[in-house]
């Protein structure tokens, strides 16, 4: 017989393995530890699916610390805060030009907005503000050609200059809404070519676009932002950023279908420095008939705190849908079917036993580069992950525009 | 080789069959890519065949005697690989499957030979990586 201390003890020893046994708990302190020792094991949202299929997700979330997600698409709510630094004598700026893009004018004297989708002026040479930030995070020079008001202490009218990303202050992109969640697949039942922001779409729904790195993306591996909030840590462009915020028309109302919405709902607020970003992971898009708009690739990595995060993380593009709607109808549309990501990547899908041709409008390739990029940063030490300081609304519904009538 | 023909008819010619002369005078399997004809009967027709440069020549000669106007189509899709990423949206534009992403590593591709140089991918795509070499 031993004694009852020593049993006691040897319970307290013990219990907290089996509590991790049965529950898998990890703290983020822990992941950190690992990442700093270089023995994080870290697989991307593609590579987990197996693992999690062959060995379950609890036997998965022991090994596994960290799952790095990907995606690489047009994010049209994207845009830069510069500031330019002083010119002697000094000027206010009111009206600014950035490679004859106007920029916004309603800051401090030398700080602006430049917005992805800005024309350029005159409009129509496939250049806009997207263009104008990936030349600057590529090392171009560009054009500054600024006026202003001229006051006792910005005496300065106008100035006419060059300037390029090392020698200006600060430059970082703020991006009011990134990564949605899910999204439309787009068709055209009219019986004209229409050109729209989800790609050129053939008459008599020849074609349809769509738009998700599916299994790879960010908020569908951590579908109810779980682990993902204001202050994650995350890849931005090829350089790290965090999320700020909720992403402007965040919502939580689509309908589930395998834990997943089938359309919008969640987006994020982002920020990232620009002296870090790599311009391979920003495109500025011409898109025609619509506008500019940004690609830009963006990753996240998701702690494997326990089992059910582990179990979202492995969702495949088989369990994924996405829904059908016809872009020729301006009022009212309703989806017409729902296609999983499988069938969508496969080329081709059937409505109504017609086939309609498939493609994206985001790449694939760019979103596994973006995770594994984020993995091979994570496996090295050199990034960790943060604890986010505030939870993303549980609960959200979107509001319509009203036109109020007399 | 693999090349294409353009034949350009006109209402003089347009009840001919380029198509038949190519089979039964040369023996050839002609794949007809592209036909148009306008309302006044004249028209451009697009025709792949696999064939030796010689044989080629004759054909052009042998359609040129009969009235078309019929010459080696050169034109086909240039990709810039340094500006695409990609994205794909150019693949379901494409009337004849010359532009794909691979199966597995969803990179862009293209195999020229049966581009019919009509276009339809040059506007579909975001980032101007493609053009025709004319």
């Amino acid at each position: 017989m031993y004694p009852v201390g020593i049993t006691i003890r040897i319970i307290l020893l013990i219990a907290p393995r089996l509590l991790f046994s049965i529950f898998v708990t990890k703290t983020y302190e822990e992941i950190n530890e690992k990442i700093r020792a270089k023995k994080a094991v870290v697989y991307t949202a593609e590579e987990v699916i197996d693992l999690v299929r062959k060995k379950g997700a609890e036997k998965a979330a022991e090994e596994v610390d960290v799952v790095t997600t990907g995606t690489f698409g047009a994010m049209c709510s994207s845009g830069a805060f510069l500031n330019f630094g002083h010119a002697s004598p000094p000027i206010r700026m009111t009206d600014i030009r950035l490679n004859g893009v106007e920029a916004y004018g309603g800051l401090a004297a030398v700080d602006t907005y430049i917005g992805a989708t800005a024309l350029v002026d005159p409009p129509g040479k496939d250049y806009g503000g997207a263009h104008v930030i990936e030349d600057l995070v590529a090392g171009k020079d560009v054009h500054l050609h600024a006026w202003g008001p001229g006051t006792d202490c910005y005496v300065r009218k106008d100035i006419d200059t060059t300037i390029n990303l090392d020698d200006i202050n600060e430059a970082y992109l703020y991006n009011p809404r990134n990564c949605y969640q899910n999204y439309s697949i787009a068709t055209n039942g009219s019986d004209r070519t229409i050109y729209t922001y989800m790609g050129k779409l053939l008459p008599r729904m020849k074609n349809a676009t769509y738009s998700s790195a599916g299994q790879l993306s960010p908020l569908l591996n951590d579908p109810h932002c779980d682990t993902i909030g204001m202050g994650t840590r995350i890849f931005l462009a090829g350089g790290e950023g965090y999320v700020t915020w909720q992403g402007t028309q965040f919502k939580t109302t689509p309908e589930e279908v395998n834990g997943v919405p089938v359309s919008g709902a969640r987006t994020l607020a982002l920020i990232g420095d620009m002296k870090q970003m790599d311009a391979k992971y920003l495109r500025g898009l011409s898109i025609t008939g619509y506008g500019i708009s940004l690609a830009i690739g963006v990753g996240i990595p998701i702690p494997i705190l326990n089992k059910d995060i582990m179990q979202r993380c492995a969702i495949s593009d088989e369990e994924i849908y996405a829904e059908l709607n016809d872009y020729s109808v301006h009022a009212n549309r309703k989806a017409l079917a729902r296609y999983n990501y499988a069938q969508l990547r496969s080329g081709s899908i059937e409505y109504e036993g017609k086939k309609i041709r498939t493609s994206s409008m985001s790449s694939m390739e760019g979103a596994r580069k973006v995770a594994a990029e984020l993995k091979d940063w994570i496996v090295k030490g050199e990034f960790e992950l943060n604890k986010p300081c505030l939870s993303l609304p549980k609960e959200a519904s979107l509001k319509p525009l009203i036109e109020w009538k007399e | 080789m693999d090349a294409k023909l353009k034949i350009d008819f006109n209402e003089g010619n347009v009840q001919g069959s380029v198509a038949r002369i190519l089979v039964s005078e040369f023996d050839l399997v002609p794949n007809i890519l592209k036909a148009q004809i306008e309302g006044d009967g004249s028209g451009i027709m697009i025709v792949s065949i696999n064939a030796p440069e010689e044989v080629i020549r004759k054909c052009i000669d042998r359609l040129n005697s009969l009235g078309f106007i019929a010459s080696k189509m050169d034109v086909h899709i240039l990709h810039d690989d340094d500006r695409c990423w990609s994205c794909g949206a150019c693949t379901s534009v494409c009337p004849t499957k010359t532009i794909y992403l691979d199966k597995d590593t969803f990179e862009f591709r293209a195999h020229p030979d049966t581009c019919i140089a009509c276009g339809s991918c040059l506007d579909a795509c975001p980032v101007r990586a493609l053009s025709l070499n004319q």
